[in-house]
């Protein structure tokens, strides 16, 4: 067990008490900030993190170094977000490090903010982590008082300031442009694209938004060079990834772990396996927009190409596991209820689509369904695909699909029962 | 002052925190309202929310959360001064409020219990505790009981999958529900002596804050129509029955020419921009 789970970020995790800076600070902290500040250029730091091959951790595995070379030199300020908007299904690896290690994110944050050349970075923390929001107020301080953000960050001159943003219930402002929104005090609706935030995001400035995972690792890069996290997993997705393993195992929780480690190690060694008794069934890979794979994947390497290949995708690095005692019509139908209720309503194919989808499940689970429903809502959850501003209609599908392609006949039994019942009234 | 004296250019043009308290918004219903003090005694938090962004707009959510800590919910007034703030109309401040879940535009109860019903949780049994829950609060999902102590709601995934099923209280978590939990949490809520500390509560609650979005029908096309597979989509005869009423009737046309014929005498640049 001990060799598959690497801790970097999580290390220290329930031992130390790294909301302290005291604390945060005898384990190397701040240092590589101070570092990259007064001894390195943007342009060295923003190197070392294309060096490493780093890619994004919330979702859309997007390259971050690449990202950030999209920012335009037209000499308008620039701004770095931090997406701290967790509430993808499954996933609560952000939860964990905003609550256990706020300093380690402020550092990240502020090395992505210097290495972009950005004054002002901002957070965005879901409304519900109020707590996590608290602790990250006084991480802040504690970080302001000792100079190391502000207007003059280790003596240095160099203005690196920060802003705690706390949203207040959407999960669509996980989206960048329906956070930017939000950040700027509307409602969080997604942006038409292009342009992306990196020509025009925040207050119309290019715009930079990186996962809250993916910043904290750039402490770790400076400080163990490029080619230590580029060796970690395979070439194309290296590195390390903080997995959120919850559903029907032993031991449910965040476990760090190289790419490419495979998804039975993820589950049998990390997650203590499946309850006694029970049998694997299925596990959605990457949070609630991920198509569930199963038992035949159960060797595939846990990095985003493997899991791209398989169908599904890694997303946000949430694994729910499934045992034999699921009901999957209830299973499928609890995530298109979350679409569809998190459904900003701008693009009707979504709006009405998720709605739509969620109301025949409801009816079929509530034994009044009719056989043609099955093809209708793979066919309606198919069509709403790829007509909408932002990929939330776009996740409606690939569980559901997947799901009914593997398990049509659980779906069956409750129509077939339902129909039964009525004709037996 | 009379509510009604001011004008929207005053208001839009947003004087900044720290103006006359008693002149601070044409759109509030005023008379010695105890919102006034409420106001005058939360501008230096207003003001330092608008100076940690670089545009004051960006402070409308914390100043959102801000009069909700001290009222329970955003009330018409605390919309009102928020626009004032950032000069914006209070309808554009209610459009933005009314988009999240978590800023109330009714009041709540004290303690706002709201349960996860994702994914995570239902594998690990949140229907039963939905269930118990709802049974023994003696109310439904969005409803707060006529004491106006407890309000419950079932919420979407709340990033506690390892520890479920869970809930917050008051945005505090609760982790690991069973059966005896929730007996303890309510006892304790109704004792008084809950550890989590009750919300502000300044009006009384009515039974709901929100409208029901999961069984409402979001769209006009969608309404009373029993069948999802007919939910105003193609082969819904609903909204084509109305359709037919009107297009192709004589009288209608002719009132619809005649309309435009009207509108563009009176404007104009209807025709020049070529809109009729």
């Amino acid at each position: 067990m001990a060799d598959v789970i690497t801790p970097v970020l999580t290390k220290g995790i329930g031992e130390l008490n790294l909301r302290d800076i005291a604390v945060y600070r005898q384990q190397g902290g701040y240092e590589q900030l101070r570092r990259a500040v007064m001894e390195m250029t943007p342009k060295e730091v923003a190197d070392l993190c294309n060096g490493s091959n780093l890619r994004g951790r919330g979702g859309a595995g997007f390259p971050t170094g690449r990202k950030w070379s999209f920012l335009p030199n037209n000499g308008r300020p620039r701004y770095m977000v931090c997406n701290c908007d967790e509430a993808e299904p499954g996933t609560f690896k952000d939860h964990m490090l905003l609550e256990e290690t706020p300093h380690q994110i402020i550092e990240g944050i502020l090395i992505g903010a210097y290495a972009i050349g950005c004054e002002h970075s901002y957070i965005y923390i879901r409304g519900e982590f109020k707590r996590g929001f608290e602790i990250m107020r006084d991480a802040v301080q504690q970080a302001r008082d000792a100079g190391f953000l502000g207007e003059n960050v280790f003596g240095t001159g160099k203005r690196l300031e920060f802003t705690i943003h706390r949203g207040a219930g959407a999960y669509i402002c996980g989206e960048e442009t329906g956070l930017l929104n939000s950040l700027e005090g509307k409602r969080g609706e997604p942006r038409l694209k292009p342009p992306f935030p990196a020509i025009k995001g925040l207050y119309g400035e290019p715009t930079v938004v990186n996962n809250v995972e993916t910043l904290a690792y750039l402490p770790y890069i400076l400080r163990n060079g490029p080619e230590w996290f580029a060796k970690a997993g395979p070439e194309r997705s290296p590195g390390f990834k903080v997995v959120s393993i919850s559903g029907h195992v032993r031991k449910p929780g965040n476990y760090e772990v190289a790419m490419g480690t495979t998804i039975r190690q993820l589950i049998d060694d990390c997650a203590g396996g499946l309850r006694p008794g029970r049998e694997f069934r299925g596990v959605q890979p990457g949070g609630g927009s991920s198509a569930c794979l199963f038992e035949e994947h159960l060797d595939l390497p846990y990095d985003f190409d493997s899991i791209a290949k398989a169908g599904s995708m890694l997303g946000s690095g949430a694994m729910v596991v499934f045992d034999d005692t699921t009901d999957w019509v209830k299973a499928a139908h609890s995530l298109i209820r979350f679409y569809a209720h998190e459904s900003c309503g701008q693009c009707t194919p979504c709006r009405e689509g998720g709605d739509w989808i969620e109301r025949t499940l409801r009816r079929i689970l509530d034994g009044r369904g009719v056989d043609s429903d099955i093809d209708v809502i793979v066919s309606a959850a198919h069509q709403l695909t790829g007509l909408n501003l932002c990929a939330l209609g776009d996740s409606i599908e690939p569980f559901l699909a997947s799901v009914i392609k593997r398990y049509e006949a659980d779906f069956r039994a409750y129509i077939t029962r339902g129909s039964a019942q009525r004709v037996a009234v | 002052m009379n509510a009604q004296s001011g004008t929207l250019s005053s208001a839009s043009a947003g004087q900044p925190a720290g103006a006359a308290v008693a002149d601070w918004s044409p759109y509030a219903q005023r008379d010695g309202h105890p919102f006034d003090a409420l106001y005058a005694s939360l501008l230096p938090e207003i003001a330092r929310l608008i100076g940690l962004y670089e545009q004051k707009r960006s402070a409308l959510i914390p100043m959102a959360h801000l009069f909700q800590e001290h009222e329970g919910y955003v009330s018409a007034n605390a919309m009102a001064a928020i626009a004032y703030q950032v000069g914006e109309t209070p309808a554009t401040v209610e459009s933005t409020v009314s988009f999240y879940t978590l800023l109330y535009r009714k009041p709540v109860g004290k303690y706002v219990v709201q349960v996860c019903r994702n994914l995570s949780c239902l594998l690990n049994g949140a229907e039963e505790i939905m269930d118990y829950a709802r049974e023994q609060l003696g109310i439904g999902h969005l409803e707060t009981t006529a004491d106006g102590l407890i309000s419950y709601e079932e919420v979407e995934c709340l990033a506690a999958c390892d520890r479920a099923p869970c809930a917050q209280v008051n945005l505090e978590f609760v982790y690991d529900l069973t059966r005896e939990r929730i007996d303890a949490m309510i006892a304790a809520i109704k004792g008084g002596t809950y550890e989590i500390a009750p919300l502000a509560q300044t009006a009384k609650p009515g039974r709901t804050w929100r409208v029901e979005q999961d069984n409402g029908r979001k769209s006009a096309g969608g309404m009373n129509v029993e069948s999802p597979n007919n939910a105003g989509g193609i082969g819904d005869r609903s909204g084509l029955v109305m359709f037919d009423l009107i297009v192709g009737k004589a009288q209608y046309e002719s009132r619809s020419n005649e309309r435009l014929v009207h509108e563009t005498t009176l404007r104009p640049e209807l025709s020049e921009n070529g809109h009729h």
